[in-house]
Order: C-alpha cells, then structure tokens, then sequence
C-alpha cells in the first residue's frame, strides 16, 4: 500500500489512500441518505427566516458555530480516538444521540449513522452494530480505523454537512446552483474555525445556542407540506 | 500570616455557599419527608398541601441573588411512590461577574424512584450583564419514575431597561432513565450574547428561554395537546416527543411572555393543577 504523506497547507497531513477514502466517504454519492433531511430548514424557509442566498449563510453560519456543526465536531473527535475502544465508543454514541433536541433531529442522525457504517463496511473494519451510532460518531470512528486524520476528517464532514443543507435550501427557496456554491464559500472560514475549536475540546464543552434551529427541526414535525423528513 | 497585612492585596471577595438534600418517601399513604440537610444560603420551606399524596418544597436562598464564585448545592431523592413538587420562591438573580472570575456553580441533583415523580419548577433565571454562570441539574430516573422539569433563562429584565451584553453561560440538563443516558440538552453561550442573541438562528432578538422536559408513560401523547395549547402563546413555541420523552423550547420576548408561555404549557403537562402558590406572588 502506498503511504506517501501529502502536506494539503492547512496543517493537515493525509495519506493517498486516507484521501481517497474521506473523498469518498463524504461524497453526496456516498449512499448516507443525506439528501432526504433538512434539519430544520424546510420550515425556516416556510417561516420566512431563510429567503435568500444572505439569510441562508447567516443561519448555517449559526448552525455550525452554535448548533449542531459545533456539537458533532467535537463528538467525532471523540469517537475517532475511541475507535478500538467499544465501551468508550459505545459511551460516545449513546451521548450523541441524547444531545439531540427533537424527535426528527435524532432520526436524522441516527438513520444518517447507521446507513454511513453499513456503506463503509465496503472498506473492511467496521464497527459492530450500527444501531443508536449517530452521524459523526460514525465518521470518527471509521476515519480513527482507517488511519484518516482526525481533524481532516472533521473539516471535510462539516464541510459535507453544510453543503447537504445548502442543497435542500436551493430546493426549497428556491436559490441558483452559484448561490449555493458561493454560500458553500463563504462558510469556509466558520466550518475550519469550528473543526479547530473542536480538536481541543473536550465532551464538557458540548452545548449550543441555536435555539431557533432547534426549534425549526420540532416545527417542521407538523408543517403540512413536506419534502423532507427533518 | 504576615504576608496578609499587606493592605495592598486585593481582598478577597466574600462567597456564598448553600446546600439543600432532601428525601421524600410515603408512609401511610401520605408523603413524608425522611431527610433534610440545609446548609449556608439554602433552606427548605415545606408549604401545607391539601393533596395528600403529593408534598411541595420551596427552596429560598437567603443570599439574594447569586454573584460569580458562589456555589449551590441541590439534591433532592423522591422514593417509594411518593409525589414531590419542587419550587423556587423567586426568581433567582445572577450578578455581574468580574474579568476572569470563576462562574457561579450550581449543581443540582435528583432522583426518582419506580413509582415515584418528581416536578422541578424553580422559577426563572435572571442574568445580568457579564453575569457568569455553570449549572447543571443531573436527574437519575428508575425506568417507571416520572419527571416534568423546567429550566426558563431571561437575559436582562427588559422592563427595568437592562440588557446583557456579554455573559458566560452553561446549563446542562441531563436525565438518566433506567441505567441509561437519555437526555444531554447542553446550553453554550459565551461573550457577545446580544449580538448571538440577535441572529435569526439563535433566538431573533428574543430574550428569554424556557426548556422544558417530561419524562413519563403519556409523554408522547402530550406532544398534540401542548402544541394546541401553545399556538396563540406570546411566544415561539417547540415541541416534539420521542421514546417516553417530551421536550419543548419557548423562546420568547422578554421574561413575562415567557413566565406566561410557561404556564399555559404546566396547565397542560399537569393537568390543570394549580402552580405552587409561590409561582403567583
């Protein structure tokens, strides 16, 4: 196997083979389901609250610097150091899927978790028993088997998260395909500042304030047309 | 020793403490209290119930009003089948903290047994600017325990003109049922509050929220009647329900629109039982 190093001049040194399986991993082909939840979004359009491309990045910006962006970077951090470790690991998942805040929030991570470890069992290792693993617990876990660095993996599932999302909300508001893009873009700086925070954090430090997008995700449960399930 | 009579150094700021450990239990089918510890700023009142199978306790802090470095200390064991409502008897006060002072620390800790429920109804936290706060109210549950608690934040008394400019807060709410963790709702606000409070994500301009959370046999099937309950509230109001759980976020204006949310949402999740009366004056 090669292992040549790559410095990608972000402080993040990669091997070919971990960037090959990040890339795929957390590719929107990758069969996660993402593209059926919203987390919350659906009804923020409905609201009013997100419009245009502006109010898009200012509520994203939130949502990953306050929301749960924040709160599953510092989770796949953990999991990725509990990789081999089930009862760490086990404890890791049990506090993820207890820090989400409404029934549909929860579905969506944990079906998101559960279908993310069935599809990398194509590369060997996984974990046993994918039931009640949220999202990013399961991508630290697989990226902390497979040799993928911890921080590259946590820039690249925020980034992965963020553009899912926009991808609903150019559905929904309706916003053009370089609208989305350039509020992928402009969420650069907030997605690497939260991956760095959450290197160094510890599970004491979880928490948020994005009280809002909590609850957009328990007002969309009854919101009477609906494209998406969260 | 002689280094202290150097009156240049700074004094040390005086620190309230408190503590209060109850234990409640039925005996002869009433409810009793077996235990009472109360220490420093925290004491217990035990307010005349005219339902025999439920008690109330009311904790006052003697202290008036919480300032950084204070710590207070709450447990509280409900066994046996016995039925507890636990209140504060105002709203509690968080001061200014100065630039790199320890937060307050309260912690709180209960638990319920099988057959036995516990209501944690204290009455709103205030903050005031550059308050600094770490809270935590840890609920252990036996798998046929209930619970109904509540956690209502107002950030400045908008009536009396104040604001919170910056702040430092962390109030976990998190319940164990059964052995397992089921509940880590984990509030994170630090420094510039107003301006995170402003942001459409965030709260919208909105200054005041209330969690609340029930665990118990009919929680799902509270989840419709709530949200009826709460359409015309003077505030945004969520509510969603899984797994014998239901929880629910208001944000609202200020502290009144609030309190009044509030309580349209206990009428419900109590069946139109009266407030502690505490919650009244």
């Amino acid at each position: 196997m090669t292992t040549m190093t790559m410095d990608t001049g972000m402080g993040i040194t990669t091997t070919e083979p971990a960037l090959l399986r990040l890339l795929a991993w957390l590719s929107p082909a990758f069969p996660t389901g993402g593209f059926a939840y919203s987390h919350g979004i659906e009804w923020a359009v409905e609201a009013g609250d997100v419009t245009d491309e502006t109010s898009l990045r200012a509520w994203l910006a939130d949502v990953i610097a306050h929301g749960a962006g924040r709160g599953d970077a510092i989770l796949l951090h953990h999991a990725h150091r509990a990789a081999f470790d089930a009862d760490a690991l086990a404890g890791i998942a049990e506090l993820a899927a207890a820090s989400a805040p409404s029934q549909e929030r929860r579905m969506e991570t944990l079906n998101q978790g559960a279908a993310f470890l069935l599809a990398a069992a194509a590369w060997g290792a996984a974990p046993s028993g994918g039931e009640g693993i949220a999202y990013p617990v399961a991508v630290g876990a697989i990226a902390g088997r497979h040799g993928v660095d911890a921080h590259a993996a946590c820039c690249g599932y925020l980034q992965a998260v963020a553009a899912n999302l926009i991808s609903a909300a150019v559905r929904l508001v309706p916003l053009g395909q370089s609208a989305g893009l350039r509020v992928l873009a402009a969420l650069e700086p907030a997605l690497l500042a939260t991956a760095r925070e959450a290197a160094a954090a510890t599970l004491d430090d979880l928490g948020g304030c994005a009280f809002r997008s909590d609850l957009a995700s328990m007002r969309h449960e009854t919101q009477y047309t609906r494209l998406f399930r969260s | 020793m002689y280094d202290a009579a150097y009156r240049s150094d700074a004094a040390p700021l005086q620190r309230a403490t408190g503590g209060l450990a109850l234990r409640f239990r039925r005996r002869d089918r009433r409810v009793a209290l077996a235990d009472l510890w109360q220490s420093g700023c925290l004491k217990a009142r035990f307010p005349r119930s005219f339902d025999p199978h439920r008690a109330e306790a009311v904790q006052l802090n003697v202290g008036g009003g919480v300032a950084a470095g204070d710590r207070l200390d709450v447990a509280i064991a409900v066994e046996d089948g016995a039925s507890v409502t636990f209140a504060a008897q105002a709203a509690e006060r968080f001061y200014r903290a100065l630039p790199g002072a320890a937060p307050a620390v309260v912690r709180n800790a209960v638990s319920v047994a099988d057959g036995a429920s516990l209501e944690w109804l204290p009455q709103e936290t205030i903050l005031f600017d550059r308050a600094a706060l770490d809270r935590r109210l840890d609920v252990t549950l036996d798998a046929g325990a209930r619970f109904l608690g509540l956690e209502s934040l107002v950030f400045g008394r908008a009536a009396m003109g104040e604001t919170v400019e910056r702040a430092s807060l962390r109030d976990l709410i998190r319940i164990r049922r059964a052995g397992r963790l089921v509940l880590h709702d984990a509030v994170r606000l630090e420094g510039e509050v107003a301006a995170a409070l402003a942001r459409p994500a965030i709260a919208n301009g909105a200054r005041a929220v209330a969690t609340l959370v029930q665990v118990a046999p009919e929680a799902e099937a509270m989840a419709a009647p709530l949200r009826a309950a709460l359409a015309d509230a003077p505030a945004e109001c969520g509510v969603s329900a899984w797994d014998g759980m239901l929880l629910s976020r208001i944000v609202a204006p200020d502290g009144a629109a609030l309190r009044a949310s509030v309580v349209t949402a206990l009428a419900v999740l109590r069946d139109g039982r009266a407030l502690p009366r505490v919650w009244m004056c």
